[in-house]
């Protein structure tokens, strides 16, 4: 409520729709991002984005100037997917527009099918997203080119592009994570279902893309890997749709239709009762036991939280997180035990205000009234809220620019509840 | 509504990049499809928000400074931390239609009242330039209420890039906040002048005072470094301008000249010759003979105790190859900073480099035509270069420090995102420790050995 009195973000925890496009688009194999808009819009998020994976990201820009910005932006979104085709050859182009590039109402989607429609040769896949950054956020941008891409998928199967049988050693199945999900997250996730004899298509694949692996090829103008929109068509042969986050929720029902496949949704996959439901869930679908080693980590995880709570009796934790993590680390804290003293978000979603004193959507600036917290979890920016109010801040999600090693952290399934508990318990430990 | 900036700004009689073709003016934008460096409003935020009591109200949808604040190194000491902070209206879909200019005036209402700054930055963005906002007229309106200058910062990002973004600043500053002041008699020195273009990245500005302090020179003000906006008010008392390394700022130097009569001068800090060059000039445009001999001595106890203490890095790096990509200014500077270290400069970087700029690194630098003059930044270029030349190290901006490392060849960052200051005598120590051990690091033999 503060912010409708203030008119103003001071310091704000939310980020664009754009930027979450572009995220989702990173997740695809050998991809190059096109930013339709300003230079800035491209080059503020590149530098964000490069900070906070340590990777060469390739986004790029349709550098629209003056009369682009008035006349229509067309011959700069046209020349600019010629260019990037040229240069960089990849196989995936994702085109993002902006605030700047949807307030003068072009169709963007009309000239892109256009211009692939004009081109004799192959070319690479171009899929757009609408993401006007006066509209949504992070977690939208992300849906929007999700949405998009099953969108392509859809309207080729439908145009009688033949499927391709796959031979079927493993059972295929599409794996829609949400954005909070880091590197390492997705590559513990495809572990675990492979485990189960699963073949996962993850869409996207941001663990194959952006864990930070060093290349036998060294130094790439496009993703080194990531979900390969060749196979694109590989998603019908899909057994089910595996849903995962708080965020992708609203496109449950959309990706269903898309498929047609028998979906399953969890809301999130940390601590220990959503992991059992999401291992539970596996070895009813498969018919499958769970794997020994889940079940030792589930007593391990168990364990851990014993040895872990006693740090979090009486203290109090405040975090500012977009709402998966929000979720997730909420969920896994409740379980523990810990009080939860404020929760900050950009977009409240799903039943989790009861597990807070206050929940609210705001920005960073509204950490200055969790005066006496004992622990902050946010991103790099609250730092220096936390420096200020002398609370040591446990750093997560988006972005975080002043620590490396983020994308070989895991916060899902037992082994990353595990991770968090001990992680906050020697943070609320210290002096 | 505003949307045209200043043709002034595209039309600076003192940079090469003005062209002789009409249409080929100085800042004009990229090529649609290419690899970004910042817009107008980057430009413009990087030069204004070092300024430690003002506010920095960006007027924009969410994703102008909500995905990328709060990340550059400038350091700011005894005073507030306003730079610390990062505001906007954060534009959504009904204040596209409905307006915005209410919610703007109630913003920067609230955080006036309860930051109470010395100044307020406004800055017109993309979409408050197109549905044509009145930023000026709510920046005048409380300009008068609140009795502090609220300054409209035009930096529309497809106006231009981010040294155009820079010049709006400079203009922003010119306009606005210099000359509105005098300064007590107490800030005056025997020998003032301002250092324009330096924002202390990682206390660098520290660093360059020490130095002219210690000759009896007196920094008036620094645009806008570790700045207050009563420091920048009272800079028209200065008696010469320093312009440092940018050539986006030399506008505001001329502007200064015109109006104040300050004349200016451009120097680099980047290693031990080019400051000595920078002292010396300072003081011989002064024409005091006291301070020029003053400044002479000290030149030579520094330039003894530098080469003393990088001495042993030295000898290692000497004849050791370097590829240096780094835009405009900062190639000659820093070539000569390197060659003070011995270390063999094969090829530069000049795509944003003026006539001027690649003339100056031939003549002084390249008589034997040696040095390959990289036109191209494209990253495989790059490597292709370093690896065909055998090149021991690459200094570039961190844009290009993934395209390095993971070539497996090392890498220094020589842009704003360096880990320790790099200017003035003890700057060219940490250079040299930080290219020395980076270069000696087993880890890329070990690491080309395994992959």
């Amino acid at each position: 409520m503060d912010n409708l009195i203030k008119n103003i973000e001071i310091n704000p925890l939310k980020t664009s729709s754009s930027l979450g496009a572009a995220v989702f688009f990173l997740g695809l194999k050998n991809a190059v991002v096109l930013m339709h808009g300003a230079v800035g819009c491209a080059s503020f998020d590149k530098v964000t984005l490069t900070k906070h994976f340590r990777e060469n990201i390739p986004i790029v820009t349709t550098a629209l100037n003056e009369s682009g910005a008035i006349l229509g932006g067309k011959d700069f979104l046209v020349a600019g997917i010629k260019n990037v085709y040229e240069k960089m050859k990849p196989d995936f182009i994702g085109v993002a527009s902006s605030g700047l590039t949807e307030t003068n109402g072009e169709d963007i989607a009309g000239i892109i099918k256009d211009f692939k429609d004009g081109q004799g040769i192959p070319f690479a896949d171009v899929i757009y997203a609408g993401t006007p950054d006066y509209k949504g956020g992070f977690e939208d941008g992300y849906t929007a080119a999700m949405l998009s891409l099953l969108a392509e998928a859809f309207n080729r199967n439908k145009n009688g592009i033949p499927i391709k049988k796959s031979a079927k050693r493993a059972k295929s199945v599409n794996v829609f994570c949400p954005p909070s999900f880091t590197p390492q997250d997705f590559l513990e996730l495809r572990e675990a279902l492979e485990y189960f004899n699963l073949n996962p298509l993850m869409i996207p694949d941001l663990g194959l893309s952006l864990d930070g692996h060093l290349d036998e090829r060294g130094y790439l103008q496009t993703t080194s890997d990531g979900f390969d929109a060749k196979n694109l068509q590989d998603i019908y042969n899909g057994e089910f749709n595996l849903i995962i986050g708080l965020s992708l929720k609203d496109a449950v029902k959309n990706i269903e239709g898309l498929t047609g496949l028998k979906t399953f949704y969890l809301p999130n996959i940390c601590g220990l009762k959503n992991s059992d439901k999401f291992f539970n869930l596996l070895s009813k679908s498969t018919g499958k036991e769970i794997p020994e080693k889940y079940k030792r980590q589930r007593r391990q995880l168990m364990d851990a939280y014993l040895d872990a709570h006693f740090y979090f009796s009486g203290k109090e934790i405040a975090l500012a997180l977009g709402i998966d993590l929000l979720d997730s680390f909420s969920a896994i804290y409740s379980e523990i035990g810990a009080n939860l003293k404020l929760g900050i978000t950009t977009k409240i979603a799903g039943d989790i205000e009861y597990r807070f004193l206050d929940l609210c959507e705001g920005d960073l600036d509204m950490l200055d009234t969790c005066g006496n917290a004992d622990m902050i979890v946010s991103n790099s920016n609250a730092k220096f809220y936390a420096e200020n109010l002398g609370i040591p801040l446990l750093r997560a999600g988006f972005p975080i620019i002043d620590e490396i090693g983020h994308n070989y952290k895991h916060y899902i399934l037992y082994g990353g509840a595990i991770s968090l508990a001990v992680e906050s318990a020697n943070l609320l430990n210290k002096e | 509504m505003r949307l045209a900036v200043k043709e002034e700004l595209f039309d600076e009689p003192s940079c090469e990049h003005n062209g002789v073709a009409k249409e080929k003016k100085a800042c004009k934008t990229a090529a649609p499809g290419s690899s970004t460096g910042g817009c107008a409003l980057d430009g413009a935020y990087i030069v204004l928000s070092p300024i430690k009591d003002a506010l920095n109200i960006v007027h924009a949808p969410i994703n102008c400074l909500g995905n990328s604040y709060n990340q550059r190194t400038s350091k700011a000491v005894n005073g507030k931390d306003y730079y610390m902070y990062g505001f906007t209206t954060a534009m959504n879909e009904n204040d596209l239609i409905f307006g915005s200019e209410d919610k703007l005036r109630r913003g920067i209402i609230y955080v006036h009242n309860r930051f109470k700054p010395k100044g307020i930055f406004v800055y017109n963005t993309c979409v408050p330039a197109l549905t044509g906002e009145d930023v000026e007229g709510v920046s005048k309106e409380l300009s008068a209420k609140f009795k502090i200058p609220v300054v409209p910062v035009f930096s529309q990002g497809f106006s231009g890039n981010k040294n155009l973004g820079n010049k709006i600043a400079g203009d922003a500053l010119f306009t606005h906040i210099i000359g509105k002041k005098e300064p007590a008699i107490d800030l005056l020195g025997d020998f003032n002048i301002n250092l324009i273009g330096e924002y202390n990245i990682k206390g660098e500005l520290f660093l360059i005072k020490k130095a002219l302090k210690s000759i009896g020179l007196n920094v008036l003000s620094t645009i806008t470094g570790d700045s207050t906006i009563e420091e920048i008010m009272y800079s028209h008392k200065a008696e010469l301008n320093v312009v440092i390394c940018s050539k986006a700022l030399v506008y505001l130097a001329r502007k200064m000249k015109e109006k104040f009569g300050i004349p200016y001068i451009e120097e680099s800090f980047f290693g031990m010759t080019s400051t000595n060059k920078a002292v010396i000039d300072i003081v011989n445009s002064i024409g005091n003979m006291e301070l020029v001999k003053k400044a002479k001595d000290y030149i030579k106890i520094m330039t003894k105790k530098t080469e003393e203490k990088t001495y042993e890095y030295k000898k290692f790096l000497t004849g050791k190859k370097v590829l240096l990509y780094t835009g405009g200014v900062k190639s000659w500077s820093l070539i000569s900073a390197l060659n003070d270290l011995g270390l063999r400069v094969i090829a530069t970087g000049i795509k944003k480099s003026t006539d001027e700029d690649k003339l100056r690194i031939i003549k002084e630098f390249d008589k034997n035509g040696n040095i390959i003059m990289l036109d191209n930044g494209n990253p495989v270029n790059l490597i292709k270069t370093a690896r065909e030349n055998n090149a021991d190290i690459i200094l570039a901006g961190g844009r290009n420090q993934y395209t390095a490392i993971k070539s497996l060849i090392p890498f220094l960052d020589v842009n704003q995102e360096r880990l320790e200051p790099y200017v003035s005598y003890e700057g060219m120590e940490c250079m040299a420790r930080l290219i020395y051990s980076e270069i000696k690091n087993p880890l890329f033999k070990l690491l080309k050995e395994s992959i």
